[in-house]
Formats: structure tokens, sequence, C-alpha cells
């Protein structure tokens, strides 16, 4: 079997648990900075010269991998309908980085 | 301080590497999957597309570990001494780059929005980026052939794209007014 023939053999699955998982790796990132900002959920910092931004940044990112590896292990060998998928992958990275502006903090800080 | 020190010290060199290196090797990286995908999209399956695939996947990691090591060292390593705070007295703060962009109204700004930006929004530019590497180097060929893939890794590339280019604009005006030395 060819690389080609092998990569069509492949189900969407994994693509789109890939994904998928990125919008909420990037939504996570958003609402962690907003809740930090709004004073409702502070991450403690992992590297105290470089501040807070240390422990948010690392909560989202093992969020993103934990959502990752879930939805990977549940898709990897199915079909699923692109189309949606296409558009709930970025209405979360559109709200999360909505969310990860400053400009917005003010409105719930 | 010598102009060669000013040019040369170990902050100006990995303010230099975060932003030029990392971040604009990032920037070209993404421009260039971004217009593979568009460009290739109506390759013919066949070993031509096998090989432009595999081209675009390794472009695709380069990039990836390019935009990792932009947020990893822009966080622990500029960061830090960007946000210093100067001792009691000090009354020069260009050692201090957030108090001296605090001192002033005018430049207020830059931190309240351009820095506090920066801080999160590159993890974004990453995560998306990773997302496509990932799916470019499993399914290969099929990225260019299957158009509702295609449309989802350039619709994330774009968007990755967008953060990058917006957060190294906001850090070159950072660095105008407040330079790491």
């Amino acid at each position: 079997m060819t690389t080609h023939e092998s990569s069509q053999a492949i189900p969407n699955g994994s693509a789109l648990a890939a994904f998928t998982a990125a919008g909420i790796g990037a939504f996570a990132m958003g609402l962690i900075s907003l809740l930090d900002a709004a004073g409702v959920f502070a991450v403690p910092a992992l590297y105290d010269p470089a501040g807070g931004v240390t422990g948010r940044t690392t909560l989202a990112v093992l969020i993103w991998l934990i959502a990752w590896w879930i939805l990977h292990a549940r898709w990897r060998n199915r079909d699923l309908e692109a189309g949606r998928m296409h558009t709930i992958a970025i209405l979360l990275a559109v709200g999360g980085i909505v969310l990860a502006l400053p400009p917005v903090w003010s409105l719930f800080g | 301080m010598s102009h060669y020190d000013l040019l040369f010290s170990s902050r100006s060199i990995w303010t230099m590497l975060h932003g030029i290196f990392f971040g604009g090797g990032s920037l070209l990286g993404v421009a260039a999957a971004l217009f593979a995908l568009i460009a290739l999209r109506a390759a013919p399956p066949g070993d031509a597309a096998a090989a432009q695939s595999r081209l675009i996947a390794w472009l695709l990691i380069g990039t990836t570990l390019l935009v990792w090591a932009a947020v990893i060292v822009g966080t622990y390593v500029t960061f830090p001494p960007y946000r210093a705070t100067p001792p009691e007295g000090v009354i020069d703060l260009s050692a201090y780059p957030r108090s001296l962009i605090r001192s002033d109204p005018r430049s207020a700004w830059l931190h309240s929005f351009a820095m506090e930006s920066k801080e999160h929004i590159p993890w974004i530019a990453a995560m998306l980026v990773t997302g496509v590497s990932f799916v470019a180097t499993r399914y290969r060929a099929r990225l260019l052939t299957d158009d509702r893939l295609r449309r989802i890794a350039v619709s994330l590339l774009a968007l990755a794209f967008v953060l990058i280019a917006g957060v190294s604009f906001l850090g070159v005006l950072i660095n105008k007014v407040a330079p790491l030395e």
C-alpha cells in the first residue's frame, strides 16, 4: 500500500480531534485569563520571575492536551461530519481569542 | 555602555531571538504553509502529491517548533526582565520596561493592552499550529485532496497567522518605547 493510499484509508476522526482540541485549548486560554483578570480564579505562578502567566498558560496547555487525548481516543477510528466540527473549532478558537483580549476583561472586572 | 554591549547584551540577544528568529520564523512558516495548502489543493493523487504533502508536513513541524520556542522564550526568558520591579528610589527606569511604560499615561496602553495580550494570545497560536501540524504529518496527501480537512487547516492557520502578526506588531511597539537592553 502506498503512502497516499494509506493516508486515504485513515478515518478523519483523529484529524477532527486535533482541530477541535486546538479550539478547546484556545478557549481554555481565553477563559482562564478572563477569570484571572476578574479575580474569580487565580492560578498560582509556576515560575515567580515571570508571574501568574506561567500558571495560566500551563493550565491551558494541560486542558488542551487532555482534551486532545480524550477526543483522539474516542474518534480515531470514526469518520465524523467535518463541516460541523469546522464550525465548532473556529467558534471555540475565536471565542478564546476574544476572551484573552484585555478590553473584554474590563467588561467583567 | 558601548554600542557593542547594547547590541549583544544577553537580554537583547534573547529579545532578538524571541522576536526575529522564532517569531519572524513562525510568521514565515505559517504563511508558507497557508500558501502551499491553498495553491496545491488540486494536486492529483500520486507520487507528486505525496512528495508535496511530505514537504508541507516538515514545514509545519519546523514552524510548530519555532512557535513554541517563541512562546516559551517569550514567557520564561524575556518576560521576567520586562516585568522586573525597580528598587526603591530608582529614577532612571530604562532598565525596567514595564515600569517605564506605565510611568507615562501616553504609553501605559502598551502594557495594559499590548503586553497583556502578548502574555496569552501567542499560546493560542501555538496550539492551533500544532493541531494542523499533527494532521499534516498523519494524513499527508489527504490534507491536499480532502477539501473538508484542508479548509479547516487553512482556517486555523489563517487565524494563527493573524495572531502571530498582531502580537509581533505589538512587540515591536513595546520594544521601540522600552527596549530590553
